[in-house]
């Protein structure tokens, strides 16, 4: 069992995700049929023989702790250990407004995490669609005898998002940080999950709640770099999406219509584990046809289906016909009605007889439990 | 701990007629309907009745049987006062360890784990068939009627009564006559073998019918005559819906086929649920050059080909102008570029070569021919296996 300690953060949804997280964090968004993003961040934990995993959330955590449940379906729910729920804990001196960022976020749970028992902890963004060999990277930030290890990639990997980026030193250090817009060829875009040794981190979160300070990179790493730290850097080949928009979602679901996409994050040897749903295979028609589409079990298919992601349950009616869509959990989309570039939340009902079409760069969302 | 009724869930026999089906496993962990094992029915059922206690015999390649089973948690049977139990055949202090002899040897040598949980009754069930059922209801009719013995019946075609244990009610609709598959069956009310019983009575018979060394020690040609011999009340609780017995390779390939038809049986009610325990797969991905048809497919399936008419397990992969038509494809079976399957039951991890043909549909007026593929068979590219053939895996693979 590795010394390692996972801590995930789902506090946060970013706004340009729409009605995607009215009721929701981005951490419990559905995706890839069957999946929720977190499930990425506790998978890539479990398959490394992470134990102990705190979940820190703020608000609108309800379907997140729907998910979570027991934490069973990640193995995190044992005698030693398991998941621990972080929300907010409402001290009279306490200001309930929104973490303003990570540091002031960690800080919340400083006690928690000074009553870690491993010597390291993996802070893990929640809204990542990643697969990442944590054992490796452990081992990794072990042998390099770093204090803190980030991991990169060399890919760019989000559209919407700005990222951090770090310049080598050599092909495993860096001491310099690079903030967005800032410009360098050999940087490493971070993924912002960092693997750092507890002491460090309580440090850190010291520091800066006695400077008033919130931001992990503008004021924690910073002032790390700064006072001569070196940071390890570990580069992760596969595939990576950090969802931050409505159209980056639209946009990695249908990068899992790929092969070498859905290779990288479902390799057969870790496996992406998430909340059991036991429901039937799915059925096809005698009318129903399908072309380059992931389709969950439990769907009821009679019409047509190209380019399409579909979660559990769905229905499509005869003469449905589904194009470039997303399909969320238990949707029922009427006869002969056509969707093109439509996201349709859970347990929307789409009528008979509709024309509904969204495009590429601006896909039609149709909020949870609508009926159009 | 006192329980009103508990079940007894048969799924020791070898399955010996599905051949190269059952050669690396017993006949309940046979893949069914895409999701599902066979045990998920009966298992299913006796959640969703409400019965919590299940006792599994155990005899025939039980491993990964046992496995499937584990804390009976996919099925909700992972509860504090009850769950479900897997029972081997084991070494009664002082005596010589025996294997189970037959269906009533096997609650004979049980009695024990039946008294634990005292229960008035017992639901005796097997493991080789298809339907739901709400035990419950049938509770309540043998608890109604007082009957010693309850047996629920089916109504079948006359012309496969022959095939049955056959019942003869009286005008009360209690059993006089009981004949296991007769030449000229009198009446059309075939048993399930499902029964309940009152537990001190049924134990009564079994301590005797173990004395009888004629016996042959089974419920349907020994204890159910024994009881009707001695005037006992045995109820005959009917039932209707979709059953059916799945011991042969043919039964099994036409109960699969009709889960196409959801007005057999309906497996998408939400209201009665089969739950099986499902392994960790993504999504079922559908190509851009495939086509699929009046099918069931399943997570983890990789789809390039052509399917009609076919139930898919999890982890199937199907490559590009592949043919599946007709057939059972069970889990983690690949099947090759431009191979031609019809009629046929793929088993467990086979591997059919590029180009292979298995298989033929029936032509014309002729009788349908199913090919079987033993798990972990490997077919060669090219060949051509024909209508009717079983594979069996080499037994270096084993």
């Amino acid at each position: 069992m590795p010394d390692l300690h996972g801590i995930v953060y789902a506090y946060h949804s970013h706004p340009a995700l729409g009605e995607l997280v009215t009721q929701r964090t981005g951490a419990s968004l559905p995706f890839c049929s069957r999946y929720r993003l977190i499930d990425f961040a506790l998978s890539s934990m479990a398959n490394a023989g992470v134990r102990d995993v705190g979940v820190i959330m703020q608000r609108d955590y309800q379907s997140l702790l729907d998910h979570l449940g027991s934490g069973k379906d990640w193995d995190l729910s044992q005698l030693s250990g398991g998941l621990s729920l972080l929300p907010p804990f409402g001290m009279h001196d306490s200001d309930l407004g929104e973490y303003k960022g990570c540091m002031e976020a960690l800080s919340s749970v400083r006690s928690y995490i000074r009553n870690i028992k491993q010597n390291h902890v993996v802070l893990f963004r929640g809204d990542l669609a990643v697969n990442i060999d944590l054992k490796e990277v452990f081992d990794a930030h072990l042998t390099s005898g770093c204090e803190i290890t980030a991991i990169c990639t060399e890919k760019s990997f989000c559209n919407s998002g700005t990222r951090i980026r770090f310049v080598p030193d050599t092909p495993i250090t860096s001491k310099r940080m690079l903030f967005p817009g800032s410009d360098h060829r050999k940087a490493l875009s971070s993924l912002e999950v960092y693997i750092i040794r507890k002491p460090l981190l309580l440090e850190l979160i010291d520091w800066c709640r006695a400077n008033g300070k919130f931001h992990f990179h503008r004021d924690a790493l910073a002032h790390y770099l700064k006072c001569g730290g070196k940071i390890g850097l570990y580069i992760h080949k596969g595939y990576t999406a950090h969802i931050c928009s409505v159209s980056d979602y639209f946009n990695a679901n249908m990068d899992m219509l790929k092969y070498s996409c859905r290779r990288d994050l479902f390799p057969d040897d870790n496996p992406v584990y998430t909340r059991g749903r036991s429901s039937v295979s799915t059925y096809y028609g005698e009318n129903a046809s399908a072309t380059n589409s992931l389709v969950a079990d439990g769907c009821y298919i009679e019409g047509e289906l190209m380019n399409c992601v579909l979660f559990r349950g769905v229905r499509v009616k005869k003469g449905a016909k589904l194009k470039n869509c997303v399909i969320m959990q238990d949707t029922v989309i009427g006869e002969n009605t056509e969707l093109s570039y439509v996201i349709s939340d859970k347990y929307v009902v789409f009528s008979d007889n509709l024309v509904l079409s969204g495009s590429n760069a601006l896909p039609i969302t149709v909020p949870k439990g609508k009926t159009v | 701990m006192k329980k009103e009724c508990i079940a007894m869930l048969l799924a020791g026999g070898q399955g010996s007629r599905l051949y190269a089906l059952t050669s690396r496993a017993a006949k309940p962990i046979m893949p069914f309907g895409g999701k599902y094992r066979i045990i998920d029915f009966p298992l299913s059922n006796c959640a969703n009745s409400g019965i919590d206690v299940v006792g599994v015999l155990t005899q025939y390649q039980p491993l990964q049987l046992n496995s499937y089973i584990g804390s009976g948690q996919p099925w909700d049977l992972d509860v504090q006062r009850g769950g479900v139990y897997i029972l081997p055949p084991y070494q009664i202090a002082g005596a010589k360890g025996e294997w189970f002899s037959g269906t009533a040897n096997a609650i004979y040598q049980n009695m024990g784990f039946v008294d634990m949980w005292e229960p008035e009754y017992v639901l005796i069930l097997s493991g080789d068939h298809i339907y739901k059922m709400d035990y419950s209801d049938m509770l309540e009719q043998h608890k109604s009627h007082d009957a010693d013995c309850s047996i629920a019946v089916i109504q079948v075609p006359l012309e496969d009564a022959s095939r049955f244990g056959i019942m003869g009610t009286d005008e009360n609709g209690f059993i006089c006559k009981f004949t296991e598959k007769p030449k000229t069956p009198e009446s059309d009310l075939a048993s399930m073998g499902i029964y309940i019983f009152k537990w001190k009575k049924l134990k009564k018979y079994l301590i005797e019918d173990e004395k009888d060394l004629l016996s042959e020690k089974d419920f349907g040609k020994n204890i159910i005559p024994a009881m009707l011999k001695n005037g006992e009340k045995l109820w005959a609780y009917a039932f209707e819906g979709y059953w059916r017995d799945v011991g042969t390779i043919d039964s099994l390939w036409e109960s699969n086929i009709d889960m196409l038809s959801p007005s057999l049986i309906d497996l998408y009610d939400r209201t009665w649920p089969i739950r099986s325990r499902s392994p960790i797969k993504p999504p079922h991905y559908i190509g851009e050059k495939s086509e699929i048809h009046h099918s069931i497919i399943t997570e983890g399936c990789d789809i390039r080909g052509k399917i009609s008419n076919s139930i898919l397990s999890n982890g199937v992969t199907v490559g590009e102008d592949a043919i599946v038509n007709y057939s059972i494809l069970m889990p983690g079976c690949k099947i090759g570029n431009g191979a031609h399957i019809e009629y046929s039951i793929i088993g467990e991890n086979v591997k059919i070569g590029e180009k292979a043909i298995i298989g033929t549909p029936p032509n014309g007026q002729s009788e349908i021919k199913i090919t079987t593929c033993g798990p972990d068979s490997i077919i060669e590219a090219n060949s051509h296996i024909e209508a009717g053939t079983i594979i069996y895996a080499k037994k270096e693979n084993k």
